[in-house]
């Protein structure tokens, strides 16, 4: 078993923390995997992206053409990597700032208001937490228990007190899809 | 972070920090350049807490000069930064050699010629092994392909450098630097280097000594570069190190460094899926290169194809290697995604077909 996932969105929507927590996630659970960001010239405003291969085995190649999951959560990003989604793969994407489209038939697409979800917990910086438990909920390979644990990791005596809020946020995003061919 | 078995999800770059930390690297000299910039972060933060020495000098130029002077002292010490930068340390690495001095560089690789831009690329082969500076002279090139080497190899680099007295390169590349993968530190496994029969650390109750290149008498020059060729002969006997896999049965055998390597190990698998004979071999010394294992693979009759990121740098020491006995391939970009297995896969397809008439000359 080998998948790769692309995360992508603006600057500033926690896209690099959120491959950072699901990177932990597999290798807690004893999973190889790699988590390689796009870096350029970027800008604040800009879009960012970091790619993620999970495998049973050693990792092939750690930057690919192509992705089994993209989780997009601004539109430039839906734009651009609904293209890089291999034939069957899915595109999981923030229908808040993402208008439903279905540019392509060979895809799956999944659409969930993860911006409107974090909001309504109060903090817009947990889009990333909803965006990773509805990732959970559609993706068999992520467990939404891992991340859970993954974040404890990544947040290790940093920044305890924020737990409550992105777990919360991770549980509100589970299962708070629509999905369509 | 040493001596643990624990797997932490760490970038290359601060894996090689933190591996020259344990290492026991006393002085760090650098400046930032992308994609590297987060070694000399870390150490930026750590060295001070540690009351060892960090310094962000004007230029590369300054800071490899500074290496040389750490580590004439007899302490390890180190820079790191990325192939322009690297091309304006060529010079001092000259010297290093010259001087005999133990010191390590990183070069975490991106694109060029010229400028290039921050994209990772493998195009400093030619450029660590064989060198931009003057003179003859001969450096230990190591090519990680995993975090997990990014660590073990940075140990290796201190040791091999005091141990020959000969300057190292860490040559890995900005996929690498920039990539996550959970690796462990493991504890330094090599032991201390008595330094202390050249070291320069103060004339006291001792004859005075210097460390310079200045060579005016022919006679005593021309011994000094046998010396410095005869001890990389001793380190090419020693020290030489490779991976193979399935080569024992292999009719091809696809050959990568550093972080494509990984790449050419998965595609082998698709091969022997399909029924064809791959194996993988990937040189860990890029200078001394494995010449001799190479030559010998090819005198059984296997073929090579070298996948790279770069216009076909290592594929000549491949092809030179292999002496003519078999053919060599090279499936190769100059920079962009790194090779997918599915491209290694075809490349090989073609080249076994186009190859068909030859492979029965050498049979």
């Amino acid at each position: 078993m080998e998948k790769n996932f692309i995360l992508a969105g603006f600057g500033g929507q926690g896209i690099l923390l959120a491959g950072t927590i699901l990177a932990n996630s597999f290798m807690l659970e004893g999973k190889n995997v790699t988590w390689y960001p796009c870096y350029g010239a970027e800008m604040r405003g800009g879009t960012v992206n970091c790619e993620i291969v999970v495998s049973d085995s050693e990792v092939s190649s750690v930057h690919k053409q192509d992705t089994d999951y993209a989780l997009v959560l601004n539109q430039q990003s839906f734009d651009k990597f609904v293209h890089r989604v291999k034939s069957g793969g899915t595109i999981i994407s923030n229908s808040t700032l993402v208008a439903e489209s279905r540019p392509r038939s060979d895809i799956e697409y999944v659409f969930a208001p993860m911006t409107q979800i974090a909001n309504e917990l109060g903090n817009s910086k947990v889009t990333n937490m909803a965006a990773l438990g509805v990732l959970a909920s559609v993706c068999d390979v992520v467990s939404k228990e891992y991340l859970a644990k993954g974040f404890e990791k990544v947040m290790a005596g940093k920044k305890k007190e924020l737990l409550p809020l992105n777990i919360k946020a991770l549980e509100r995003g589970y299962g708070a899809h629509t999905q369509a061919k | 972070m040493a001596g643990s078995n624990e797997k932490v999800l760490i970038k290359g770059n601060y894996a090689i920090a933190q591996a020259a930390i344990n290492a026991g690297c006393q002085c760090y000299f650098g400046y930032p350049i992308t994609p590297q910039t987060e070694i000399g972060e870390y150490l930026s933060a750590q060295m001070p807490k540690l009351g060892r020495g960090y310094v962000c000098a004007e230029s590369e130029i300054a800071a490899i000069n500074m290496v040389l002077g750490a580590a004439a002292t007899g302490v390890r010490a180190m820079t790191s930064s990325s192939s322009l930068a690297v091309a304006l340390m060529q010079e001092a690495l000259s010297y290093a050699a010259s001087d005999e001095l133990p010191i390590v560089l990183v070069n975490v690789m991106r694109v060029g010629p010229g400028l290039g831009y921050i994209y990772p690329a493998q195009g400093d082969y030619n450029q660590s092994v064989y060198g931009g500076g003057n003179g003859d002279y001969k450096i230990i090139v190591l090519a990680p392909a995993t975090v997990q080497e990014c660590i073990d190899f940075t140990y290796r680099a201190f040791y091999l450098a005091q141990k020959y007295r000969n300057p190292v390169i860490l040559l890995a590349d900005g996929l690498l630097g920039q990539m996550m993968e959970p690796a462990y530190f493991r504890e330094n496994p090599y032991p201390e280097v008595d330094v202390s029969s050249w070291a320069l650390t103060g004339a006291k109750n001792r004859d005075s000594r210097a460390i310079y290149s200045l060579g005016p008498d022919e006679k005593k020059q021309i011994q000094h570069i046998y010396n410095l060729f005869k001890k990389f002969e001793i380190i090419a006997e020693n020290e030489t190190s490779y991976e193979e896999f399935e080569t024992e049965d292999a009719d091809i055998i696809l050959t990568a460094f550093g972080s494509m390597t990984r790449n050419i190990k998965a595609a082998m698998k698709v091969l022997r899926s399909k029924g064809i004979k791959a194996g993988c071999f990937r040189p860990i010394t890029l200078s001394p290169f494995p010449n001799k294992r190479i030559n010998e693979l090819a005198g059984q009759g296997k073929d090579f194809l070298v996948v790279e990121m770069n216009m076909g740098q290592m594929f000549k020491d491949v092809k030179y290697s292999v002496g003519g006995q078999s053919r060599t391939g090279l499936v190769n970009r100059p920079v962009g995604e790194w090779l997918s297995v599915e491209e290694i896969v075809e490349a090989v397809e073609n080249f076994m077909e186009k190859s068909y008439a030859a492979s029965i000359q050498y049979s």
